[in-house]
């Protein structure tokens, strides 16, 4: 049986312990079908390729190697462009302007607010985001964008398309996969390890125009991505947090190495040679009074119930009053019985 | 020769009157128990041979046969020792058998002859058909409880014997010795002693006002121990049915209990985090024993590190929480203990206790472990969820001292006497179609409520609670007529999720 390049392509991806440099090194001496008959026998590859294409096929799974006219323009060049991809979705959201999204699994209120406002921001501006689907930062900026339905999502996973990792991501996965572009270096039914989440972080950076770090830890992954990003020469952001933040000590050490803050979330548009489209709406006044000092009080931290009252100074009641009062304006947040002050939109 | 003493055994905490048959007749020399005796119950027989033969008296060289009636019901435990050897004694002629009918005999018998307490006391002389019980003189604090029979005691089978001979009178009952000893190994202590920490005192406060169930959650030495201990003292003094009902309880797990006054302090079981499922919800094969809720019914159970309870454990708390009692069913018996308590759960927010996004080292995957500890359906069973945060160093060494226990416990008995005259026990306890009568919601409450509810601060489940605490906090103030918007933004506050991921 005639089978395609890319069914050899899946199966050899499908191996333990090949990953991206070797099949590299392989096809550039050998085709598909020859670097397979050397890779076939180690250890664990799958036994029957045209069973492994015809899952695919059966999936729905588009699979492009690099000859194959569908592979992504943008990873043509790159210095590390994976052998092959599975696709789901739409490829054609490449062809939009392109902004790298990625950041901390354990984002503060903070961060996921400034991950959704920039996802809302660029849907509303028809720039595609390309994130991890990671918890935290990068489901904040898909779900940002999915709210506007203005432009689509790009995913970048680390295993196989369906093993849905993390597991409460299950329903963005889906939604990513048919509003947008869900993509992975991974066949059908391979688990994520530890290495193939940096190998993934390439992959963001490579199909980006522009990169933001919304928050990371001293040593978060999304350092990585950020490392790729500046590999490529590409503008890289990172959003200033308060410094005594774990989850903005990455991100500010970026800033401190060179990478340019994030001081709006025009920033990003600016950077493409993008003009704002709509005028950047009038701030809402701070509120004054009772509810002022309890928004003082909460500073830009995450603070408890106790804190606020230590804090301002006033009565509980008063304080339940006010933070009902800042929650229903939009400006406090609760989560996990602790307040952040957020923006009202 | 025949003799038909009354007695009683216990199941659960309930007594069951049984009466002792004794047939002493000529035959092979033999001493059966029959009547489905547990083994504590047949081994009656040697304690009861030795105890006779002891105290001066002959043990019938005859074949002697004890039946135990009703023949269907189990006994348990060496409680029918007494009347067993007076069955004898009477059947064999060396005690006269004219109104021995008038009488109940309880308690077991030593080798010496010497009469010992068995558990469950006050059920048992509660249980009796007949007005005049006889007990050992160790019982006789708890055979007095319900104050409806003559009460007798001795301290010796011998004494018996002379008192039913009309030989001697019967012994004078013990002096009130010490004070009654406080329930639970907690002692209540003073909450002046708490210094700030506004928010968990309110809720500790409300808490004791309505009866609403409060989780304290916060870092390992924040004072939610501290702060639990307190509400023992909050709590109003038991009425007489309570005071009853958990005397009997603690009778029938086998407390001692004062003599004089029925103790009126609300129990405050705290059992530790290794406790088993039937600890907690009670159980045990054969005789069926109160558990940690039942023996907390009426007062507070108290469990700290929550975290720390296998699941099962806390889901099996889900049925008594609700319905305020818990039914254990086993092959050889069923019962229904009392399970009406004030659950305080106190918790770290994490597996390394340091919650917030700075300080903690837990994994996800550790934190969404933890937190799964505690099923959601429970966590909605708690009214009242507060983050404690541990006291500055400024208040612990100058702040002042907070309010006392007295003035908060003052508060406390006036909101229950507003909760009373509405005809509910508390707040908490307010039923779902009287909702709408006693915790109406008036326009301008029904705002700050919607927006709760859109926000996703509120559960449409959680909408009935925060109600009910409303009332509460309006009682606290005084305040008869609806809550207003001031009380039901205090209950949110109150009800914050504080263990919910974002």
């Amino acid at each position: 049986m005639d089978l395609p390049d890319e069914a050899y392509l899946a199966a050899m991806a499908a191996v333990p312990g090949v990953g991206p440099a070797t099949l590299r090194d392989e096809l550039s001496v050998r085709s598909p079908e020859e670097a397979w008959g050397v890779l076939r026998g180690r250890p664990g590859a799958p036994p029957d390729v045209a069973e492994l294409w015809g899952r695919h096929e059966a999936a729905g799974v588009l699979v492009v190697g690099r000859g194959h006219p569908d592979y992504p323009n943008a990873l043509r060049d790159d210095p590390e462009p994976p052998a092959v991809l599975f696709c789901r979705g739409d490829l054609a959201a490449l062809d939009r302007r392109r902004v790298g999204v990625v950041g901390t699994r354990r984002g503060s209120r903070y961060g996921l607010d400034v991950a959704s406002r920039l996802g809302e921001r660029l849907g509303v501006a028809g720039v595609a985001v390309v994130s991890g689907l990671a918890l935290g930062v990068d489901g904040a900026v898909h779900r940002g964008l999915l709210r506007t339905g203005g432009a689509p999502p790009v995913g970048v996973v680390g295993s196989g398309l369906d093993v849905v990792y993390p597991g409460g991501h299950r329903d963005l996965w889906r939604q990513v996969g048919e509003e947008g572009l869900l993509l992975s270096e991974m066949p059908l039914g391979v688990r994520p390890t530890r290495w193939s989440f940096p190998a993934r972080n390439r992959i963001i950076a490579g199909l980006s125009e522009v990169v933001v770090v919304v928050e990371s830890a001293q040593k978060g992954g999304s350092l990585y991505t950020a490392d790729e990003a500046l590999a490529r020469d590409l503008p890289l952001f990172a959003v200033p947090g308060p410094i005594t933040s774990k989850a903005a000590k990455g991100t500010n050490r970026l800033i401190a190495d060179g990478a340019m803050p994030l001081c709006s979330v025009d920033d990003v548009l600016l950077a493409l040679g993008l003009s704002s489209p709509v005028g950047s709406a009038t701030p809402v006044p701070e509120p004054g009074g009772v509810s002022g000092r309890v928004l003082d009080a909460a500073a830009h931290e995450s603070v408890t119930l106790q804190t606020l009252v230590d804090r301002s100074g006033l009565t509980l009641p008063e304080v339940a009053a006010a933070i009902d009062d800042l929650c229903r304006t939009g400006w406090l947040a609760e989560s996990a019985g602790r307040y952040e002050r957020t923006t009202p939109r | 020769m025949l003799a038909s003493i009354t007695s009683a055994c216990l199941l659960g905490i309930d007594g069951h009157a049984v009466r002792v048959e004794v047939h002493i007749t000529s035959g092979l020399p033999g001493f059966t128990i029959v009547g489905l005796p547990d083994a504590a119950c047949r081994e009656a027989r040697d304690r009861v041979r030795a105890a006779v033969t002891n105290s001066g008296f002959d043990f019938p060289n005859r074949k002697i046969t004890v039946n135990l009636a009703p023949s269907s019901l189990r006994k348990a435990g060496s409680g029918l020792d007494l009347a067993v050897a007076v069955g004898v004694l009477v059947a064999s002629d060396q005690v006269p058998g004219a109104g021995i009918d008038d009488l109940a005999f309880f308690g077991e018998l030593g080798l010496d002859g010497s009469l010992r307490s068995v558990r469950g006391m006050v059920s048992l002389v509660d249980a009796s058909p007949v007005a005049d019980v006889v007990v050992p003189a160790a019982a006789y604090a708890e055979a007095t409880v319900y104050g409806r029979h003559q009460v007798r005691c001795a301290r010796r089978l011998v004494e018996v014997v002379e008192a039913l001979r009309g030989d001697e009178p019967w012994p004078d009952p013990p002096k009130p010795g010490a004070p009654v000893p406080p329930i639970g190994p907690v002692v209540a202590r003073d909450l002046a002693d708490v210094r700030g920490q506004a928010a968990a005192r309110s809720a500790l406060e409300v808490a004791a006002a309505g009866g609403h169930h409060l989780l304290m959650v916060g870092p390992p030495g924040a004072g939610k121990t501290m702060l639990a201990s307190r509400l023992p003292g909050l709590l109003p003094p038991l009425g007489v049915d309570e005071a009853l009902a958990v005397a009997r309880i603690r009778s029938a797990v086998g407390e001692t209990l004062g003599i004089g006054e029925l103790s009126t302090t609300p129990p405050f079981r705290a059992p530790h985090h290794t406790a088993s499922p039937v600890a907690l919800t009670g159980g045990g094969s054969g005789l069926l024993r109160p558990g940690e809720v039942s023996r907390a019914s009426h007062g507070v159970l108290f469990l700290d590190e929550m975290g720390e309870f296998a699941p099962a454990v806390l889901d099996a708390l889900r049925q008594p929480l609700e319905d305020g009692v818990i039914r254990i069913t086993r092959a050889q018996a069923a019962a229904t203990f009392p399970a009406r308590f004030l659950l305080v759960g106190a918790m770290n927010p994490c597996p390394c206790g340091e919650a917030g996004p700075e300080g903690c080292t837990c994994s996800d995957g550790e934190r969404s472990r933890y937190r799964r500890r505690l099923s959601g359906p429970l966590v909605d069973r708690f009214d009242l969820r507060v983050d404690v945060q541990r006291p500055s160093p400024d208040e612990l060494l100058r702040g002042e001292p907070g309010e006392s226990s007295a003035e908060v416990a003052a508060r406390v008995r006036e909101a229950r006497a507003r909760a009373a005259a509405r005809g509910v026990v508390c707040n908490s306890r307010i039923p779902r179609r009287r909702l709408d009568e006693l915790c109406p919601v008036t326009p301008e409450t029904e705002l700050v409520l919607e927006g709760a509810l859109a926000g996703g601060r509120l559960s449409a489940r959680g909408l009935d609670r925060v109600r009910r605490v409303s009332r509460t906090l309006a009682d606290l103030e005084g305040h008869d007529g609806p809550a207003d918007v001031g009380h039901v933004r205090m209950a949110l506050i109150l009800r914050a999720q504080p263990l919910v991921a974002a």
